[in-house]
């Protein structure tokens, strides 16, 4: 449905320029719910623009349903008003001088299709039934709450029927509780739809939660995408990894074929042959398992210090060294039996990565070997 | 096809620009540097300028640096510059510490007052002054005469120290526009700072609060001064019957000599081609000033409460001062205007000249001139305001939405005509009227053309206020319509317009108002078809016919005080539907 081949895109800025798209290719699939997901600054934001063109890229081909709305060679530019789409936008762009009735119908009477009058009523009411602001219609746009405003955007949006709805992280400027509930909504209703959905956020929970398929951005390059699981149990390296979720990183040395040698002992891992003995490996906190009687048999089991552990509600988050490493372990039950503990981790839930030098990402900065970023803790007494 | 899609890439503007859009925005800067560049060319012929018989010398300038009169006007200008900028600031910076930084009752009228000064006409005030102190037919004159004996007149409003004191008397509201800000803007506590380290009150203002609002009352000085160079009608109305003359006046004579002379315009051009230099010279300082002025950090975007300081009973006495100024400025002129159309010769009121009052000043109108030159204000206060606000629209939309590197071209040349005094554009277009398209188009004589140069001189106000206007507005409320289907200029008229339609509703009235009164461009270009309500006025004066002339003013303050009030209605509801 959507398809980008070596986009390029640069800005200038006052000392310079700035590369926002370095040769990005991404494929989406009809109907699919397509996430990009990465920090501020990654290219996200642009990479939609560009789709839906409000940005006009350096290189590349962008299609659309097979046609061609961007083309370096030959020359080819479709404006925005050509390409049909609807766009949710962060701010919800809901223009204030208008009822939210009017809002929507606005696109319909004087936008590139210019439907008939009495069709747009029953266009608008549907759009509203569906958003569930059935009452507000005649209300002016500005005095709606910032979630009723999202919903007018978003009706604004389906109601012209669109067969790409983008969206730039729309739920940025709600509130937690609301975020979450809606975010259930939109996917459902896009899947309603059958509409092909690209969506930006920087948000990697949202994006675990909508979508289909999620690819990652990181200073204007795709990182990885595939569907979530995947980014999140195999991701291609570490920066994937760490965006998705805390790891604790070590450093270490191949020693056999799955056999790797760190601070913590002998480490058994899973997959192929990776290439030269400088490696990181990396286990999420909740893979750190408190092996109980008759668990000594597994592999990759170690003893570790109990430093202090907090209560989450739906887990503990427990801080534990061994030497002078830090490492973080999440669990249900209360990890409290005493100053020691005895602790695995599967060998399948084990990554390892070609170690690239001392500046090696996973193990700089906030991340050094041995730990995540500190959790605020409460120590446990004696 | 190829064409347009390749425009946004050449110009890097956003969305598929318009070339309608671009050429608008251009044209007028283009416009400007042809007329400069006609003013210098001209500057460096003599001979039957504009054709082949023309021979380039530096002829003029070695004129007019070698006259002596010529120098004798420098001065004169110079004093009355100083002599405006004081008196402004006089007048002008003590209102606005009061209006800003005291408990002063009443701050809303004194805001009312000077916005009232800004736009009542110049001419006005030069016209009271002269019936109030000229030397011959000055009334406080007569009195003095009467009462204490003189042999003449001792005040003299037709010096280049008088003139200057009209003059600063018209840009005092201005002054207090601009220092105004800044008091706003001062952070309190600085000045807290100074008081609980126990200096007084007189203390902290002279070591505290007069150095920091330095830079900011340096710029106004600047600012006034770009304008008094040029200034034209007080030294018109006031000086050009009593040969008192300054550059600007100066100029009109040799364009327009008396006694059938023949105009000299390559003098002319010269003339002007040194006050743009003066002019772009005191811009240039004028920036750098305020540039330095924000290393004092007076101005933050912080919004502060300042700490208002209790005048008390002071304040009746605060109050008299903006009253006489009041008095001085708008009332008492406007009043003697009135009756000075009203009675049959000009003597200074009493009961005997009240007996005497009729409509003879009406019954003597050519009113045939007045109907055409009512027709030709009207043309110009219809059209121009309309033509301003659709260049400046499409300027500001460029300057704000778009990224390219040019968009700081079309800020500066947006700036230019700010820089550039109306006299300089005025005489510009005439010679440019005279000797380069005389052959193609007929500009000459045209009321059209006094549209062209009214519409220039007016953009740099209108696009600064309609860029403040238009960063207001998010962009993505225009990029959802786009989005939707809307095409450009749909979205700017069901979008953008609608948004922003305080600030065009006001900078329309504005420009309509001071199209309306304006003289210095008419008076050099009008003819006998395309003559202005102010240049009519003009005229009747700068032929002795006073009563006459006051009759014509009164009767375009009819007109022009329901416009006022219309700018009023829209200035109080000057408030954004904000996103």
């Amino acid at each position: 449905m959507i398809s980008i081949r070596k986009l390029c895109k640069e800005f200038i800025v006052s000392d310079g320029k700035v590369a926002a798209l370095k040769s990005l290719d991404l494929e989406v699939a009809e109907g699919e719910f397509f996430v990009i997901v990465g920090a501020s600054g990654s290219g996200k934001t642009t990479l939609l623009r560009c789709v839906a063109g409000l940005e006009t890229p350096d290189i590349g081909e962008i299609r659309i349903a097979e046609r061609r709305v961007y083309c370096d060679n030959p020359r080819i530019w479709i404006p925005p008003q050509e390409r049909n789409f609807g766009m949710v936008f962060q701010s919800y762009a809901v223009w204030p001088h208008l009822s939210v009735f009017e809002n929507i119908a606005l696109p319909l009477r004087e936008g590139a299709q210019k439907i008939p009058r009495k069709e747009v009523n029953d266009r608008v009411l549907k759009a509203l039934h569906m958003v569930q602001l059935d009452e507000q219609k005649d209300r002016s746009a500005t005095l709606l709450s910032g979630g009723q405003q999202q919903r007018v955007a978003l009706a604004r949006a389906i109601a012209v029927n669109p067969r790409v709805l983008l969206m730039d992280e729309p739920l940025s400027n709600l509130d937690a509780r609301l975020r979450e509930e809606v975010r259930g909504k939109i996917r459902g209703l896009a899947k309603q739809l059958g509409a092909t959905v690209l969506y930006v956020t920087h948000d990697q929970i949202e994006a675990m939660a909508m979508a289909d398929k999620i690819a990652l951005m990181s200073f204007g390059r795709l990182l990885q995408y595939g569907d979530p699981m995947e980014l999140y149990r195999r991701p291609n390296c570490s920066e994937v990894a760490d965006f998705f979720g805390s790891v604790n990183w070590l450093a270490g040395a191949l020693v056999g074929p799955e056999l790797v040698e760190t601070k913590i002992g002998r480490l058994t891992v899973c997959g192929q042959g990776h290439s030269g003995p400088e490696v990181v490996v990396g286990f999420r906190p909740e893979s750190l398992q408190i092996a109980v009687q008759g668990d000594d048999s597994r592999e990759n089991v170690f003893e570790v210090d109990l430093r202090s552990s907090i209560f989450l509600g739906d887990q503990f988050v427990y801080e534990t060294t061994v030497g002078d490493l830090l490492i973080i372990g999440k669990s249900r039950v209360p990890p409290t039996c005493g100053r020691r503990l005895r602790v695995y981790v599967d060998s399948s839930d084990i990554m390892v990565f070609p170690r690239s030098g001392t500046g090696d990402p996973a193990l700089s900065d906030g991340r050094r070997e041995g730990g995540i970023k500190r959790l605020k803790t409460v120590s446990i007494p004696g | 096809m190829e064409a347009v899609l390749r425009l946004p890439r050449l110009i890097g503007i956003r969305i598929q620009s318009s070339p309608l859009l671009i050429s608008l925005a251009a044209l007028p800067m283009l416009v400007i540097l042809v007329l400069v560049a006609v003013l210098v060319w001209v500057s460096f012929q003599t001979g039957i300028i504009g054709t082949p018989d023309a021979s380039y010398t530096l002829n003029n300038y070695v004129k007019i640096f070698g006259e002596p009169f010529v120098i004798k006007v420098f001065w004169n200008t110079v004093i009355f510059t100083i002599a405006t900028t004081i008196t402004a600031l006089v007048i002008g910076l003590p209102i606005a510490w009061l209006a800003e930084r005291t408990t002063m009752p009443g701050k809303g009228l004194v805001y009312t007052i000077m916005t009232l000064g800004l736009l009542i006409p110049g001419i006005y005030t030069a016209m009271g002054w002269t019936f109030i102190a000229h030397v011959r037919i000055g009334f406080l004159n007569r009195w003095l005469i009467e009462y204490f004996g003189f042999e003449q007149g001792p005040i003299n409003i037709a010096t280049p120290v008088g003139m200057g004191f009209v003059q600063g008397l018209n840009l005092a509201a201005l002054a207090f526009i601009l220092t105004a800000q800044m008091f706003r803007a001062m952070n309190p506590s600085l000045e807290e700072a100074a008081k609980i380290h126990g200096i007084g009150f007189l203390g902290t203002m002279r070591r505290i609060t007069l150095p920091l609002a330095f830079p900011a009352i340096l710029a106004a000085a600047i600012y006034m001064i770009t304008i008094g160079i040029a200034t034209f009608d007080v030294p018109a109305i006031i000086g050009l019957g009593n040969r008192i003359y300054m550059l600007s006046t100066y100029v009109y004579l040799k364009a327009n000599p008396p006694d059938s002379g023949l105009p000299e315009h390559g003098i002319t051009a010269a003339l002007g081609t040194v006050m743009i230099l003066l002019a772009l010279l005191f811009t240039w300082w004028y920036s750098r000033v305020l540039k330095q002025g924000h290393r004092y950090e007076v101005i933050t975007g912080k919004g502060y409460r300042p700490a208002l300081i209790n005048v008390g009973n002071w304040s009746v006495a605060a109050w008299a001062f903006i009253a006489l100024y009041f008095l001085a400025t708008k009332l008492i002129p406007l009043l003697l205007i009135a009756y000075a159309a009203f009675t049959p010769y000009l003597a200074p009121p009493s009961l005997d000249m009240l007996s005497k009052l009729s409509l003879k000043g009406f019954y003597n109108l050519n009113w045939d001139l007045f109907w055409r030159g009512l027709y030709n204000t009207i043309l110009l206060v219809v059209s121009v305001p309309l033509l301003t606000l659709v260049v400046a629209f499409s300027i500001s939309w460029l300057i704000v939405r778009s990224r390219s590197r040019l968009r700081y071209l079309l800020e500066f040349g947006a700036f230019l005509p700010h820089a550039l005094p109306e006299v300089i554009l005025a005489i510009g277009a005439l010679l440019l009227a005279l000797f380069v398209m005389r052959g193609i188009v007929p500009l000459y004589g045209s009321v059209w053309l006094i549209a062209i140069v009214y519409v220039i001189s007016r953009i740099a106000f209108a696009t600064r206020a309609l860029n403040s206007s238009l960063l207001q507005v998010h962009k993505e409320l225009e990029e959802a319509a786009y989005t939707a289907g809307l095409s450009t200029v749909r979205t700017s008229w069901r979008i953008l317009v609608p948004l922003i339609r305080p600030t065009l509703m006001s900078v329309w009235i504005w420009t309509a108002i001071l199209v309306y009164r304006e003289l210095t461009v008419a008076v050099f270009l009008v003819s006998h078809d395309s003559i202005t309500l102010p240049a009519v006025i003009w005229s009747y004066w700068f032929s002795g016919a006073i009563n006459e002339a006051s009759a014509v003013t009164l009767l375009m303050t009819a007109v022009l005080t329901p416009l006022i009030l219309v700018f009023w209605w829209f200035g109080r509801r000057q408030i954004m539907p904000e996103n």
